[in-house]
């Protein structure tokens, strides 16, 4: 075959399996349903039924893989082996600049998971067309779900890209009717892209009033775990996927444990007092 | 915004094809899709040989969730001297020149983007939105010496870098060492003047 149909057959080819985009901009992102909240909520809740009651389980808490979906997807294949993960929390920011292409990469990573895997929309997750594509493929901005006598409550606080955040009487109510559940040895945990803002400290106070016991967060690409002074409510912030880095918590009868997990193993993350 | 933006681009491209060595030439190009919007016309000139610049303007139709929408684009192009010639059953002889790469300035023309950061935001917290750089591969199939067609493949700019970042990524994903999961194509004609 000469050098000329090597080109021509390479061009066949590439006519044949590449896409025909008209816009960077489009918004009919290809990812399979298995990411969306609806579908790993009904995952779980088979998962729990097969399970039966656990008084010990882990979630896995990943963030911030965009960018990286590399990296992200070798984070998922390794959450895939740890037998003692319920399910995986991802704390926003799937996509860098909110366009189709990058949501598509991550959803790779996602669709990997052979786990419940629930993400939480970050603040570039909603730039240029990325709310519209989130509700599409992802589901609401708002949600919370229960495991294992405990609840876990996703609510978005991007106050840059959204207003009047966050809902506080979602927030509120979300939590409220918990405390059986709590008595019986079960936790409320809220789930944010961005930790509290200093401008919105009080949403800790809030919180921790609400009867939530534990906040988990991503954004800031670094692990941090610290509460406001005079508040008894511990906000923990999982590092970027970049770094194949992600943070584990432990659910189980003597109470909850973070470990903040890099290349070389994971650590017990120490809560440090914060003052605004 | 846009308006200066393509004033700037037409003078530019009036002025480098003013300086050429050569005859001044012109060329009217429509595309559709490689992410230039399902029309895109553009006019351009040649400079020194073998370069091109052209400002053009394409159209998007009503998607899903926005409004149609105008992309506006600058770009450059090279074209490599290398051509082979066939000729088709009906007697036509078309040349192929095979090897051509560009890069374009694409700026997208929706309420949903934008170019400078608005005022909520601190300094720097975003790049523009509305703002893309694509790299394009294309194969022209020339007619006559005014008229040719051609097949072109484009790269967004995230989809260049998260190759070169993560080039495994891509193979294990995607078919064509991973070359399909950040390239689009599109087609087109030009007509020289």
């Amino acid at each position: 075959m000469t050098f000329k149909n090597y080109i021509l057959v390479l061009l066949v080819a590439l006519l044949t399996g590449c896409q025909y985009e008209i816009s960077p901009w489009s918004t009919d992102v290809d990812c399979p349903t298995s990411v969306s909240v609806a579908y790993n909520l009904e995952r779980l809740r088979a998962q729990e039924i097969a399970e039966g009651l656990r008084s010990d389980y882990k979630v896995a808490l990943l963030s911030d893989p965009q960018f990286y979906p590399g990296a992200f997807e070798d984070v998922i294949k390794r959450i895939n082996r740890m037998d003692d993960v319920a399910f995986i929390l991802l704390s926003g920011d799937l996509a860098e600049t909110g366009i189709k292409a990058e949501f598509e990469w991550t959803c790779k990573g996602m669709a990997e998971s052979n786990k419940p895997i629930f993400a939480v929309v970050g603040n570039h997750d909603a730039l240029a067309f990325g709310k519209e594509i989130w509700l599409e493929n992802f589901g609401p901005f708002d949600y919370s779900f229960s495991y294992q006598n405990s609840k876990f409550v996703a609510y978005n606080d991007n106050k840059y890209e959204f207003e009047n955040l966050p809902n506080r009487i979602f927030l509120q109510q979300e939590a409220e009717g918990f405390a059986d559940r709590t008595a019986a040895g079960g936790y409320t945990f809220a789930v944010s892209h961005i930790p509290p803002w200093e401008e919105d400290i009080q949403l800790s106070a809030d919180l921790e009033s609400y009867g939530y016991d534990l906040t988990i967060h991503g954004h800031e690409h670094n692990f941090d775990y610290w509460q406001v002074s005079g508040v008894p409510l511990a906000h923990y912030i999982t590092s970027f996927t970049k770094e194949k880095e992600y943070g584990i918590l432990t659910v189980n009868s003597s109470g909850l444990t973070l470990e903040n997990c890099t290349s070389r193993g994971c650590t017990v993350a120490s809560v440090r007092d914060r003052t605004f | 915004m846009f308006k200066d933006s393509i004033v700037l681009i037409v003078l530019l491209c009036v002025v480098l094809g003013a300086n050429s060595s050569e005859a001044r030439r012109y060329n009217l190009d429509i595309q559709s899709g490689s992410l230039m919007g399902l029309v895109h016309v553009s006019i351009g000139t040649a400079f020194w040989q073998r370069h091109n610049l052209s400002a053009g303007i394409g159209y998007v139709p009503k998607l899903d969730y926005h409004a149609e929408m105008a992309l506006y684009s600058f770009r450059y192009r090279y074209q490599h001297p290398k051509f082979w010639q066939f000729t088709l059953p009906s007697d036509q002889q078309v040349t192929v020149l095979p090897f051509n790469v560009g890069v374009s300035l694409l700026l997208g023309d929706d309420e949903s983007l934008y170019f400078d950061l608005p005022d909520r935001y601190p300094d720097n917290y975003y790049t523009p939105t509305g703002k893309r750089i694509v790299f394009n591969y294309q194969t022209i199939f020339m007619f006559t010496p005014e008229l040719e067609f051609y097949i072109d493949f484009s790269v967004l700019d995230v989809g260049l870098i998260g190759y070169i970042r993560e080039p495994d990524f891509y193979y294990d994903n995607y078919d064509f060492l991973g070359l399909d999961g950040i390239t689009t194509w599109g087609f087109g004609m030009r007509y020289q003047f």
